[in-house]
């Protein structure tokens, strides 16, 4: 995507903050790799679906916060009902998920985001499933920056994950679980 | 045994609480909380001081620093957790900005109690400071160039940011956020922010100032881990022996500040000048 270059440009040019923080080669912003750019236009036509769940709006009631989650997860996974793993992690960008991924544990880094995973409580016991929701009761690994840094930008409607040592994109709103890289995160 | 440890609770609630924070005119006056949204007694009985404590100390609204629903996914959990303990401070006005933590869903930035506008990392203004509420839990570069073009805009005298988890702290279940340190620090320090909240450690601590910054751990609203204070060189002050909240006052170039523990105990306090950085 041109403004997700546009934008980590700025942060590690502009901002100074990439080179200033990190400034280790792995942290480099992620090249647009035809792998990336694959992946950005499957969460494009994945952002096409129609969705006829109300737009979540303020509200004081969390009945109507709760219920439009669940009503926009439904629509979700009807419309996506023969969705499977590899939709859109295809095996190629996966491949290259996997590299990147891999080169931030593996690099100078690396202790530091596998220190992240380990403070903000990484999930175990429960495995992720193509279209099925987080479960409620489960906090929320953190996703170490380096990482987010690295890797493509997201628009606000979808997430990636960590659960386990499973790499996940997520509806965020909806919190339906997209598709998934098993095993990937050391 | 029971009854009588909340006979006791019951007495300490009736006692008049002292405030150390100077009441000045026109000054800027909140509270912290962090790690609360238990649904459990203690947070109920931390809410209740902390009403107590607003007799006295009339703070204008409450910045929350994350795990304010613990496993919030049904509508009920939102008034148990949330609405029910805090009705009284709600009742008379008291606003509450949040924070997201990793126990929140994140549709939370929805709800009209929050004062997130839908938006998971926003900013407000409250006469001369700025505060500066993030996602820690995902800090993605989107939210680094929000960060940066905000703080670069804020003007105020004060620039204050709060989040869940901690750039430094001696709690040894979880400790210094060192990742997100590396990456928000130098934007921090660039831009002269002062002070920084977090929770995520279910203690609370008071960070000597690093960098000129000072740091304030508050995750103990609701949760406590009782013990797990290592006390490293980085503590100035720490509490974990019971559940606390910090309340905040800031005048001119002031910010005087008071830890009060659930059972009305002041566990810390003191004053902070405004420090310049170079970097302004």
């Amino acid at each position: 995507m041109q403004s997700d270059r546009f934008l980590k440009a700025i942060l590690a040019a502009a901002l100074g903050v990439a080179s200033i923080a990190i400034g280790a080669p792995e942290t480099v912003p992620a090249k647009e790799t035809p792998a990336f750019r694959e992946f950005n236009e499957r969460v494009r036509r994945y952002l096409k679906l129609p969705k006829s769940a109300p737009a979540l709006r303020n509200t004081k009631e969390g009945e109507e916060i709760v219920q439009r989650r669940h009503a926009l997860a439904q629509k979700i996974q009807e419309e996506r009902s023969h969705a499977k793993p590899g939709d859109i992690f295809s095996h190629k960008v996966a491949e290259e998920f996997r590299r990147v991924i891999q080169g931030a544990f593996d690099g100078p880094k690396g202790p530091n985001v596998r220190k992240t995973i380990r403070q903000g409580e990484p999930v175990a016991g429960w495995r992720p499933i193509v279209n099925a929701e987080y479960p409620d009761k489960l906090p929320l690994t953190t996703v170490p920056p380096t990482l987010l840094l690295l890797l493509p930008m997201l628009p606000p409607e979808v997430s990636y994950r960590i659960i386990g040592h499973d790499f996940v994109l997520e509806d965020t709103e909806a919190r339906v679980i997209l598709d998934l890289i098993p095993g990937i995160i050391p | 045994m029971r009854i009588l440890r909340y006979l006791t609770l019951f007495a300490l609630v009736l006692q008049g609480q002292d405030v150390t924070l100077p009441l000045k005119a026109n000054s800027v006056r909140f509270a912290a909380i962090g790690d609360m949204g238990t649904g459990q007694a203690a947070q109920y009985q931390v809410a209740q001081r902390m009403l107590l404590f607003h007799q006295k100390f009339p703070f204008n609204f409450v910045i929350t620093l994350g795990d304010n629903i613990y496993g919030g996914g049904s509508p009920t959990e939102l008034e148990r957790k949330f609405e029910i303990p805090y009705k009284p401070l709600l009742d008379v006005g008291v606003q509450f900005y949040a924070a997201l933590g990793n126990h929140d869903d994140t549709n939370q930035r929805f709800y009209k109690f929050f004062n997130m506008n839908g938006q998971q990392y926003y900013t407000f203004k409250k006469e001369n400071v700025r505060f500066f509420a993030l996602d820690s839990n995902y800090m993605d570069p989107k939210q680094l160039i929000w960060l940066e073009k905000e703080l670069a805009n804020a003007g105020s005298e004060w620039k204050i940011c709060f989040f869940h988890h901690p750039l430094y702290s001696s709690a040894a279940a979880h400790g210094s956020s060192t990742e997100l340190r590396t990456i928000l620090e130098p934007m921090l320090l660039k831009y002269g922010v002062q002070v920084v909240f977090a929770g995520h450690d279910h203690v609370y601590e008071r960070i000597k100032p690093q960098h000129g910054i000072y740091h304030f751990v508050e995750g103990a609203s609701g949760e406590l881990r009782v013990g797990n204070l290592r006390k490293t060189v980085l503590t100035e002050v720490g509490y974990d022996q019971d559940r606390s909240f910090l309340s905040v006052e800031i005048s001119g170039d002031e910010l005087y500040f008071q830890a009060v523990s659930r059972t009305g105990v002041t566990v810390d306090s003191g004053t902070i000048r405004r420090p310049v950085h170079e970097e302004q």
